[in-house]
């Protein structure tokens, strides 16, 4: 086994237990917030998997930016395995929010700035994909996939500010503040907890998803080698 | 052969286990029924079984979906290695 392989089953295996943990803590632990009640423990998952999504597409940004500079092959499968993730992520949170949302605020959807710079967000990376398999040169498809990366990115601190610039049904934020968090000590414990947890998934499944690119680019350069 | 010996122990474990479930159950259920009556009456209204659903949702949907990308990633991985291999 490599060393990728291995990092990736320690992460993984890390991540998944702390998984299990997370939703004991949520749901037997973490006292009950006093005006949305239970409905609120939806936090403890939405949040994580917003801050993995911006984590794996900031990621994937920085790849495609520096594979557009350098052109190194590793660098745009580290790219793709994060916006892979990223996506997945992003999945998680445009789908828990909503269901937060129908209890909080009586609503699924509404097209408030945060929820509509995520979805866009969420479009930018499903076209990465698109667009990278929409060429017949591979390569030129790769570089225009990293383009789109870097321009997906830049949505990420508008929808970080818009709770601040516009009129929201989000709340403020309540941890990420220059006074401190707000938050109670359980919750915060729970939610940072969350995060770990999220992240170590990520990075796990991260390296699995880069040592299939590995093996893919071996099989072509086989199946190419042999053709000839 | 451990599965024989193993059916009398399960048939006996049955009804504790249907047990415990349908506690841990209705213990889950009963806790917001009991603080109903602290809360005032503008708020009881709001507490409902139906958070519990878009809880329970919630958490299923992270399960499904990083569940089913490390499956996804499982399956390339075979897949290419077989392929490798052959």
């Amino acid at each position: 086994m490599t060393g990728i392989r291995r990092g990736a089953v320690a992460l993984t295996l890390l991540g998944l237990a702390g998984l299990v943990a997370l939703f004991w803590l949520s749901f037997f632990w973490v006292s009950t917030e006093v005006t949305q009640g239970v409905v609120q423990r939806i936090f403890y998952v939405h949040v994580p998997a917003a801050w993995t999504a911006f984590l794996a597409i900031g990621i994937s940004a920085l790849c495609s930016a520096v594979y557009l500079w350098l052109r190194d092959e590793r660098l745009d499968r580290a790219a793709l395995a994060a916006a892979e993730g990223g996506l997945v992520f992003a999945t998680i949170v445009l789908t828990t929010g909503p269901l937060w949302g129908k209890i909080a605020w009586g609503t699924y959807w509404t097209w408030e700035p945060r929820l509509t710079l995520t979805l866009l967000l969420w479009f930018i990376f499903a076209g990465y994909f698109m667009v990278r398999n929409a060429t017949e040169d591979p390569d030129k498809g790769k570089r225009f996939a990293a383009v789109v990366a870097i321009v997906g990115a830049l949505d990420i601190p508008f929808i970080h500010v818009s709770v601040l610039w516009f009129r929201s049904l989000h709340p403020q934020p309540v941890v990420a503040k220059v006074e401190g968090p707000t938050l109670p000590g359980d919750m915060l414990a729970t939610l940072f907890f969350g995060l770990g947890t999220f992240t170590l998934l990520f990075f796990g499944l991260f390296l699995f998803r880069y040592a299939v690119e590995g093996l893919r680019t071996r099989a072509e350069l086989r199946t190419r080698t042999s053709a000839a | 052969m451990i599965a024989m010996t193993l059916r009398p122990v399960l048939r006996f474990a049955r009804l504790p286990i249907l047990a415990g479930a349908l506690a841990l159950g209705a213990h889950m259920l009963a806790d917001p029924l009991v603080a109903q009556e602290a809360l005032p009456g503008s708020q009881m209204a709001r507490q409902s079984l139906r958070p519990y659903w878009h809880v329970f949702a919630a958490y299923a949907i992270v399960i499904v979906l990083i569940g089913g990308w490390a499956f996804s990633i499982a399956r390339r991985l075979r897949s290419l290695e077989e392929r490798l291999v052959d």
